[in-house]
């Protein structure tokens, strides 16, 4: 379970996370939506201790697993090697590392890439290898930041397949992982495809929580969510 | 014509010594200034900065004589020319290096120093297989030059009696009295390692950047 307790952030004096309070059940998809500037990107960000909160505590078990919104894929490393520099470098069993990466790449349907760069990449495949990436460190939590930005729709779609599969699927099918589920936070403006893919979604306007709405209420509040953006 | 291959041997026995000259000093240039342009993004950084400043607002002249003569005075050391030479053009070329180095971090997006820290990387492989990697071949032709304004100033190592390409010239014009040819040839070997120099860069440039879009 993730637990965020009264959490507080400013940057130059602006307050981006005013006392926030958020608690994730373990395998669960949170949503957070809401404007531009609204602090989404920053409270994940403090959940990976990219930035450290003013105040306040950010508690769960096992390890966080980020995927940027421009991926920052290592552009000097072939697909393969980013999906292998990390485990690597912990353990030497690189026979079986391999073997799990293929798996992984095989699953998210780009292991014909594996010798390329990143620079040859669509926007869609750098998603893929960067959620690869992420998934070879066996995160328990997934956050990701703006996964659908700049994709198209069909590619978005395909974002969501895959972001799903990784969340409820068995994960030995991603290639022998031990975990079984994995918890999920996704920053997105998109309430389409946070509507399409969480189980329930946070909306954060000037760093506070202004709704909090869980699966059965989506269809009647979408319309409400969407009136916070104006 | 047979005066013309005389004088050019002569003067192409200097060739050697300013390449060691040159591999030695740049070596160690830019292994001090590639700790030098990290420790500037440690809480080493004001110490750092006034080490790169002190080194480029003296001239090399003075720095190549104070390792020669005013320190190996003060402790009570002796170091041969060659030596002396490395260090200093070393040092003085640390502080460019660094300086080259810190441009290419800072055209890295910061993206590549979080990725690296939220995949749980430690700090040195970070630099070694993340950032350096992608510093040095973005730098590249910036380090080649520096590697040629080196090998050019390699001709100051003549001050401490060194006998490099220049100093060879200035001797084979002083025994036959006559400056134009073996200057000349001086300035034709200068010529020869530059262009060498320059397409070693180039090759190694392919062989590095085959992952920029360009390629």
């Amino acid at each position: 379970m993730l637990k965020i307790r009264d959490i507080c952030k400013s940057f130059n004096g602006v307050k981006i996370l005013d006392r926030v309070n958020l608690q994730v059940e373990t395998g669960g998809i949170l949503g957070l939506a809401g404007p531009s500037g609204c602090g989404k990107s920053t409270l994940l960000r403090c959940i990976q201790k990219l930035e450290i909160p003013e105040s306040g505590s950010i508690e769960y078990d096992g390890k966080a697993g980020f995927m940027f919104q421009d991926f920052q894929l290592f552009p000097h490393m072939t697909v393969m090697q980013n999906l292998l520099y990390v485990p690597n470098l912990k353990s030497k069993q690189r026979k079986k590392q391999e073997h799990q990466a293929i798996a992984v790449l095989k699953n998210i349907g780009i292991e014909s890439k594996k010798h390329d760069y990143p620079v040859t990449l669509s926007g869609g495949q750098k998603q893929r290898v960067a959620l690869a990436r992420t998934l070879m460190t066996s995160p328990d939590i997934l956050l990701c930041d703006e996964p659908t930005s700049g994709l198209d729709v069909a590619t978005t779609d395909d974002v969501v397949q895959l972001l799903k599969s990784v969340n409820r699927v068995d994960l030995n099918s991603f290639g022998n992982f031990q975990k079984q589920t994995v918890t999920m936070v996704i920053a997105s403006h998109d309430l389409d495809f946070l509507t399409k893919i969480s189980d329930r979604i946070v909306l954060l306007k000037n760093g506070k929580i202004v709704a909090d709405i869980k699966p059965s209420n989506f269809d009647d509040q979408i319309q409400l969510l969407k009136g916070y953006y104006l | 014509m047979e005066k013309l291959f005389v004088y050019f041997l002569q003067i192409w026995h200097g060739v050697g010594f300013s390449l060691t000259l040159l591999a030695g000093g740049f070596f160690v240039g830019i292994t001090l200034g590639t700790i030098l342009a990290i420790t500037r993004y440690t809480r080493f950084r004001f110490i750092t900065n006034q080490v790169i400043t002190l080194v480029r607002s003296t001239p090399l002249i003075l720095q190549v004589s104070i390792i020669y003569f005013a320190i190996p005075g003060a402790l009570g050391v002796h170091l041969n020319v060659l030596t002396a030479g490395i260090i200093a053009f070393g040092i003085n070329s640390s502080a460019y290096v660094s300086e080259i180095l810190r441009a290419g971090i800072e055209s890295l997006p910061r993206g590549q120093f979080e990725a690296a820290q939220a995949l749980g990387i430690p700090k040195y492989y970070t630099w070694r297989d993340i950032i350096l990697p992608q510093v040095v071949s973005n730098v590249l032709p910036a380090l080649v030059n520096e590697i040629i304004a080196l090998l050019k100033e390699t001709s100051i190592i003549s001050v401490i009696g060194g006998t490099d390409i220049m100093r060879r010239a200035q001797i084979t014009a002083a025994e036959n009295f006559e400056y134009f040819t073996p200057l000349c040839i001086a300035g034709f070997c200068y010529y020869v390692l530059v262009v060498l120099i320059e397409f070693i860069g180039k090759q190694i440039a392919k062989r590095t950047c085959h992952y920029h879009a360009k390629n």
